[in-house]
């Protein structure tokens, strides 16, 4: 049982990479559907969700959040797919998005501006140049978006486990190598770690419908599951009719598999 | 067989990962082998040539090249243990020092901060957690800089290698299947043509040490020099 997350640079070999080890392995491999899927749950449109994670943040985003809605949609549609234990997962922010979940293997893989833009010259007929110069582009931005939502540097290697260079090394061979790490006792099936990534499941989907209810939809909140029982925690409006924590308990309550609900909130005053 | 070149941060657990993983090929494993063998052949102490190969060089260096006879001595002495074909290197610059040889398995081991740390004082006792964190930053700036000025490259760009592994979530024994199952891809097997390549490289390699002793004052070098 393991989930493999791949991150890489447009154009670097992901995909091919995602489906050799996804074939070998008899694993189930998704990328572009949780896009999808999260586009619909959140109704908007997956190019507009894509852009949400393709571009940095602008000022206004940071001040309502919006990002957030979309990083919850993400995290809670590739959340489906991670309790099942065995995943392939080749899209965007894998490497956050299944942060502290055992049995993970964060994989970046790095290969050359020439065979990058190569493939784009081959596949999309574009010139050198502006092969060149939408690479550069597409990676300026993730990198930019990556800065301002986890503070971190995308080709920082201590956010993987593993960066594996395709400059000299065949995707076949990265792949049995990968392989080979899955092997090992990291990663092996514990009903610990099935628990785990059961309870990670319930606390996405939680903070999911707390995102897509209007009445909870700006508010920043978090939860975190364990056999059922959720706790929600984050700042709230304190409003005179007291409705506010009560309505995240409700939408909690709501949620398939919930138990019980748990909050924690610190209550600020929205009219100072 | 392959020639496996381990990278690493000061306490990264280099030492452990490239003796599990010679123990698991059947190859030598050497590390400051290498710097005895290239302070033997200028006549200095491998101390020295330690801090030749750590320390960034000043301005003396840049203007007399005393720098790059160490270098050029360590190279040669890595060098002739490449020409077996089977080997594993933990010390230092390995990933420059053979970087115009072919089909070298060139690995960076990183870890956090605090594990090295941790490393530290289960080695020495009576060293503080503060003590410990100051030397290990200061060595890897040390190294940073010394491959920047030497290479003009950042130590920790994942391009100079073919894999990096991170300690903080995979084990020692991990991180050694792993470079072993990639040791054994058929673009690291040492050929009958890269070992020409390989005994070509050793023998320029000699060649420029003999010219770097020929140049320092009073041609020194040790009784048994190249």
């Amino acid at each position: 049982m393991a989930i493999v997350s791949v991150c890489r640079g447009t154009r670097s070999g992901g995909q091919a990479f995602a489906e050799c080890l996804a074939d070998q392995l008899g694993y189930p491999v998704v990328g572009r559907e949780i896009l999808q899927a999260a586009a619909s749950d959140l109704g908007v449109s997956e190019a507009g969700l894509t852009q949400q994670f393709e571009r940095a943040p602008r000022r206004w985003d940071r001040q309502t959040a919006t990002r957030r809605v979309y990083v919850v949609g993400l995290q809670a549609a590739l959340a489906e797919h991670v309790a099942a234990g065995n995943l392939v997962y080749h899209g965007l922010a894998g490497q956050f998005l299944l942060r502290g979940l055992p049995a993970v293997l964060r994989t970046r893989l790095v290969a050359p501006l020439a065979a990058r833009v190569r493939v784009l010259v081959e596949h999309e007929g574009m010139t050198p140049d502006a092969a060149e110069r939408h690479i550069r582009e597409v990676d300026a931005g993730r990198a930019r978006w990556v800065k301002m939502m986890y503070g971190e540097h995308i080709e920082d290697p201590a956010l993987y486990d593993v960066v594996i260079n395709l400059a000299t090394m065949s995707i076949d061979a990265a792949c049995a190598l990968t392989a080979a790490t899955l092997e090992q006792p990291e990663f092996a099936v514990t009903d610990e770690r099935r628990a785990t990534l059961e309870n990670f499941r319930l606390a996405c989907r939680v903070k999911r419908a707390l995102v897509i209810d209007p009445d909870t939809r700006g508010l920043p909140l978090e939860a975190v599951a364990h056999a059922g029982v959720v706790e929600v925690s984050g700042s709230a409006p304190l409003l005179s009719t007291g409705e506010t924590g009560d309505r995240i308990a409700e939408i909690s309550r709501a949620v398939s598999g919930v138990k019980q609900v748990r909050l924690r909130l610190e209550w600020f005053d929205p009219y100072p | 067989m392959a020639i496996i070149a381990i990278s690493r941060g000061t306490m990264s657990g280099g030492l452990a990962v490239a003796e599990c993983l010679a123990d698991r090929l059947g190859y030598p494993c050497v590390g400051r082998e290498v710097l005895q063998a290239a302070a033997t052949t200028l006549g200095a102490s491998e101390e020295t040539v330690r801090r030749k190969l750590q320390t960034p060089p000043g301005p003396w260096d840049l203007m007399t090249r005393e720098r790059h006879a160490y270098v050029v001595a360590v190279q040669a002495a890595l060098a002739a243990r490449c020409v077996q074909g089977r080997l594993v290197y933990h010390g230092l610059a390995g990933q420059l020092l053979l970087r115009d040889v072919p089909g070298v398995l060139r690995v960076r081991l990183i870890a956090p901060l605090a594990m090295r740390v941790q490393a530290v004082l289960s080695r020495h006792a009576r060293t503080s957690p503060s003590a410990a964190e100051r030397f290990i930053r200061s060595v890897d700036r040390q190294r940073r800089r010394w491959v920047r000025r030497l290479y003009d490259v950042d130590i920790n760009d994942t391009s100079l290698y073919e894999l990096t592994i991170n300690l903080e979530s995979l084990t020692l024994d991990t991180a050694c299947v792993m470079i072993g199952e990639l040791a054994r891809q058929p673009h690291y097997e040492v050929t009958a043509e890269t070992r020409t390549r390989l005994e070509a490289f050793a023998a320029e390699c000699d060649r420029r040490v003999a010219e770097v002793i020929g140049q320092r004052p009073g041609g020194r070098a040790a009784e048994n020099g190249a």
